[in-house]
């Protein structure tokens, strides 16, 4: 197999624009070395993007933008993602262990759509849009248009995920990510979610709830119509109850080798309460801290 | 196949090798060094835990010809036999070794903690070691080895490793 290992934004486009579907992009290969080794996939040639200094920054000048091949160790730790998206911060540092996470890119977690995609539910919250490029040119897609379905996106063979921007946060909105799994490390997650909630200025009603899940269909998703429920709403039990009914009517879940659907039905509804009471626990203390 | 130069344990090597080969396999295959293991080759283990640049790196799914350029540290290059390191000598100490296959990979991953974090709490610990699994200690062990050399560098002048002894 051949390998091209590139340091230029432009040499990478170049290169899928040669090689089209023969390529592979590779850039900490926690996935692609994995598909390798069990005979998944075959490129004719992995274009290794890890050394593209251009790719790796996390800025926020105005709005966060995530370079493609920033890590999830460098996501976990930086203080623009953990003052403001606290969800994505928790997402990265639990995929997989430390070693997974000193390499593995957003850009890669992405790329590979698997339907346990940890940083998928923070960045749907959080109305990602991913910058896509290739040789002709550039365009943007939200995060649910580039997500098309288990482990498919809409990024053409000859486009790169280059960057990912994050909606600004606003006045009373905080976020939480929940994952739960077998066992709390190195975990493939069995339901995962985070939710984005915003309070009226007297801090009881719902202005704007966004919710997300992964692991409970084929790709990670919003769930508007649990979303609507919570609303106009000031969290009440019936509100909750809504919501969580809607959340679970919305997944499409199955029994795999880590839950059984039924299982995963149970929960739905106790992770979304428990995010939910963590978001407006956070929202409070921001409001007190600055009183 | 690909000429690839990197830097192993402090020396220049230059290795011949195909795209999808695994660091892991050229470190045991063409470079003799056999200390760092293969376990799950899923990067799920840590057993083949390597250091590239200082970081920890499961080396059974990283592509060799990437780490192209690159210092990588195997546990061979921890230390010399009757020269350990703190934390190798902290294992020894506090028998955090029973059958000895995952000690390299829980080494190398714990060195890396420790020059990022002289004195870490057992809760960083326990976060550090997140990716090393083992079947025999039960982690009690190697925990304390860690916790062992955290307090020795907070208790100087002793030098570190000096008071696991």
């Amino acid at each position: 197999m051949d390998f091209r290992s590139l340091r230029s934004l432009d040499e990478v486009l170049a290169a899928l624009a040669e090689l089209g579907d023969a390529a592979c992009v590779l850039a900490g290969g926690t996935d692609v070395m994995v598909q390798l080794g069990r005979g998944e996939i075959a490129p004719q040639t992995l274009v290794h993007i890890e050394h593209v200094g251009e790719l790796s920054a996390i800025s926020c000048n105005g709005h966060v933008r995530l370079g493609a091949t920033a890590t999830h160790s460098s996501i976990a730790e930086s203080p623009a993602i953990l003052n403001s998206y606290g969800s994505l911060a928790a997402a990265a540092a639990s995929v997989g262990g430390w070693q997974t996470q000193s390499v593995g890119t957003i850009g890669g977690n992405i790329a590979n759509a698997s339907p346990a995609a940890d940083l998928l539910p923070p960045l749907l919250v959080h109305g990602a849009v991913v910058s896509l490029s290739s040789a002709s040119g550039s365009r943007t897609l939200s995060i649910d248009q580039l997500l098309t379905g288990r482990r498919s996106t809409a990024c053409a063979a000859d486009e790169l995920i280059v960057a990912v921007d994050l909606e600004p946060v606003g006045a009373r909105t905080a976020d939480a990510f929940v994952k739960v799994g077998r066992r709390s490390a190195m975990e493939v997650s069995i339901v995962a979610l985070a939710v984005r909630l915003t309070l009226d200025e007297t801090m009881t009603t719902v202005t704007d709830a966004r919710i997300a899940l992964a692991s409970c269909g084929p790709m990670a998703f919003r769930a508007t119509e649990a979303e609507a429920a919570l609303i106009g709403t000031t969290l009440d039990d019936d509100a909750l109850r809504a919501a969580g009914a809607a959340l679970g009517n919305r997944a499409q879940l199955i029994d795999d080798v880590r839950a059984t659907a039924a299982y995963r039905r149970r929960l739905i509804p106790r992770v979304l309460g428990k995010a939910v009471a963590e978001c407006r626990q956070t929202i409070v203390n921001r409001s007190e801290s600055q009183t | 196949m690909m000429s690839v130069s990197l830097n192993i344990n402090g020396r220049d090597r230059s290795v011949n090798v195909d795209g999808a080969d695994t660091l892991l396999d050229v470190l045991r295959e063409q470079v003799g060094l056999l200390g760092t293991k293969e376990g799950c080759v899923e990067g799920e283990c840590g057993a083949c835990t390597v250091l590239i640049d200082g970081a920890p790196v499961d080396s059974c799914i990283y592509a060799a010809a990437a780490a192209g350029g690159r210092q990588v540290t195997t546990i061979e290059g921890l230390a010399r036999p009757g020269d350990y390191s703190p934390i190798q000598q902290a294992f020894i100490d506090g028998g955090g070794v029973q059958c000895g296959f995952c000690t390299p990979g829980f080494i190398v991953t714990l060195t890396a903690l420790l020059r990022r974090n002289p004195d870490p709490s057992r809760d960083e610990i326990n976060n550090a070691l997140s990716g090393n699994i083992c079947r025999c200690t039960g982690y009690s062990q190697i925990i304390e080895a860690a916790l062992l050399v955290a307090a020795a560098a907070t208790s100087t002048p002793t030098p570190a490793g000096a008071v696991a002894q």
